[in-house]
């Protein structure tokens, strides 16, 4: 019990007044303006589908992969969208090994909301035989870095990831056509997933002196801020999802304050996502050139 | 060859005829014999005569339970205060930010800690009031300690008037009139870590320029 005393981070009393008295002058410990993001970073992994963000010191990395599964009763002809969030104590150490406590959960389902709800990834394409065969697509997030904000750096690693992954493409054959045949890459080149929008994250807290509000707090300011709210908008001003869950109470002007200030960033960050983008797609580019130039003279006809 | 007797200090060790080293970092020599390895880290190993800024977790009837950075809580005896009795044990909340000096550190105990100089007097140590206290590595708060005086505190220093408390734990702790001041000087003394003197000047200047 005394070890992990030792090891558990601590926020003296001192931190805790003045973090509350900076914020009066509009002023943050690490000195940006209260509506100011930390630098994201989006990298690409060497897979498809594997994306590692970092805000500020917050690290997050997602890797999407697909399976071919039965689809659920009532959706027969819909693919399977699944979210999986791993925290471990190399993060932050009030994190337990294994077992994912609350924070890990609400995180999944934040970023799981804003993708279902608003239809973001487009399930009706991933369906291969109607009630038998569908794509079931799995995001997993590892929370590699804790400095704050992990629902907003988390979300945008599993964009990152969505929008690089590719899947194999696949056709229907055999002899009564119910059979599915699974192209393998170096023959037939994999698709991407049609993702319809990009609906971005943005965490608010809330300081109960004079309602202050600060956007991306990071680990210090969690620790001392009122209540938090995370709103998930996309770059056209449509509102995906919204999760306030306990704290304290603010007021509606300040939600529609909010709302505002979140629709401006989304766009602001949605352009980031894709400009970090425009370079692996080069590469696929390059990919697909030499495949069509490179030796595919033998089209295995008994395959497609 | 001449014989010499060395003392090989943390992160060297003596296997027969060789001297081999443990740990990773800088060597360090200083006259007449002594030799050692000098290393940043992020968590403290305590030593005897350090001063180090402790978190205060919990109160015992004789002792509080002080939060270090060390593998293990280390205790500060209520008494060890000037002029400590039994009837003026001081108050501390949980979350209080204290000066200490390290008087016992040994391997598989508790450290045991002292808010006063070897002489009993108080010199300093004690709560630190207001302010904002933030961590670095082992290293940084060694620079900042050594003389002559680090190039950022100095360049610093000739702008703004601020008050530091460092922890050889890698704690270190800012004061000023203004919150502004506060934050200019903690974040430059965290950017300066991989910095050299000249690199750290211009660091500083450019952070001054943004907030004029």
């Amino acid at each position: 019990m005394e070890g992990r005393l030792a090891n558990a981070w601590r926020l003296t009393a001192n931190d805790k007044s003045f973090i509350r008295t900076a914020l009066l002058s509009e002023i943050r410990i690490d000195g940006r303006k209260p509506y100011e993001y930390r630098k994201i970073v989006v990298k690409f992994g060497r897979e498809d589908g594997s994306s590692e963000v970092q805000l500020g010191q917050t690290r997050v990395m997602g890797i999407v992969t697909a399976q071919l599964v039965q689809p659920y009763r009532d959706r027969p002809k819909e693919g399977i969208l699944s979210i999986f969030t791993e925290v471990s104590p190399m993060a932050d150490p009030s994190f337990e090994p294994g077992h994912p406590g609350e924070l890990a959960v609400e995180l999944g389902r934040i970023i799981d909301r804003g993708l279902r709800e608003s239809k973001a990834v487009d399930t009706e394409s991933l369906c291969v035989l109607a009630g038998k065969f569908v794509w079931a697509i799995r995001i997993d997030l590892h929370i590699l870095d804790n400095g704050g904000n992990l629902v907003d750096a988390a979300n945008i690693a599993a964009l990152a990831a969505l929008l690089t992954f590719r899947r194999p493409e696949c056709s229907l054959g055999g002899e009564d056509g119910q059979e599915v045949i699974v192209h393998p890459p170096e023959i037939r080149e994999p698709l991407p997933l049609i993702v319809h929008h990009l609906p971005i994250a943005i965490t608010f807290g809330f300081f109960s002196n004079d309602s202050i509000l600060v956007i991306d707090p990071t680990h210090n300011e969690e620790a001392v801020m009122g209540g938090r709210m995370t709103t998930t908008v996309n770059a056209n001003g449509d509102i995906c999802a919204i999760q306030k869950a306990g704290g304290e109470g603010v007021p509606q002007r300040v939600i529609m304050q909010c709302l505002q200030l979140a629709t401006a960033k989304a766009a602001g960050i949605t352009k980031q996502i894709k400009e970090a983008l425009y370079d692996i797609l080069w590469y696929h580019l390059l990919r697909e050139t030499t495949l069509e130039t490179g030796e595919l003279k033998c089209t295995t006809q008994k395959e497609l | 060859m001449t014989n010499q007797t060395i003392m090989l200090g943390g992160g060297l060790r003596q296997d027969c005829d060789a001297i081999s080293v443990m740990k990773a970092g800088t060597l360090r020599f200083s006259k007449p014999n002594k030799y050692w390895v000098e290393s940043s880290q992020k968590r403290y190993t305590p030593c005897v005569e350090d001063t180090v800024l402790g978190i205060v977790v919990d109160s015992k009837a004789d002792n509080f339970l002080i939060d270090i950075k060390g593998p293990v809580l280390a205790f500060l005896p209520v008494l060890a205060f000037e002029g400590g009795t039994r009837r003026n044990i001081p108050k501390f909340e949980v979350g209080t930010l204290l000066y200490l000096r390290v008087v016992k550190a040994n391997f598989g105990m508790n450290p045991e800690l002292s808010c006063t100089d070897a002489s009993g007097k108080a010199a300093e140590f004690g709560p630190l009031k207001d302010g904002y206290m933030f961590e670095t590595s082992t290293g940084l708060s060694r620079k900042l300690l050594s003389s002559p005086t680090c190039p950022v505190l100095e360049a610093l220093g000739k702008k703004l008037s601020f008050e530091i408390a460092v922890g050889l734990n890698g704690r270190v702790w800012v004061n000023a009139a203004t919150p502004d001041t506060i934050v200019v000087v903690a974040n430059a003394i965290m950017n300066s870590e991989s910095l050299s003197g000249a690199q750290q000047i211009i660091m500083v200047e450019h952070l001054l320029k943004n907030i004029q």
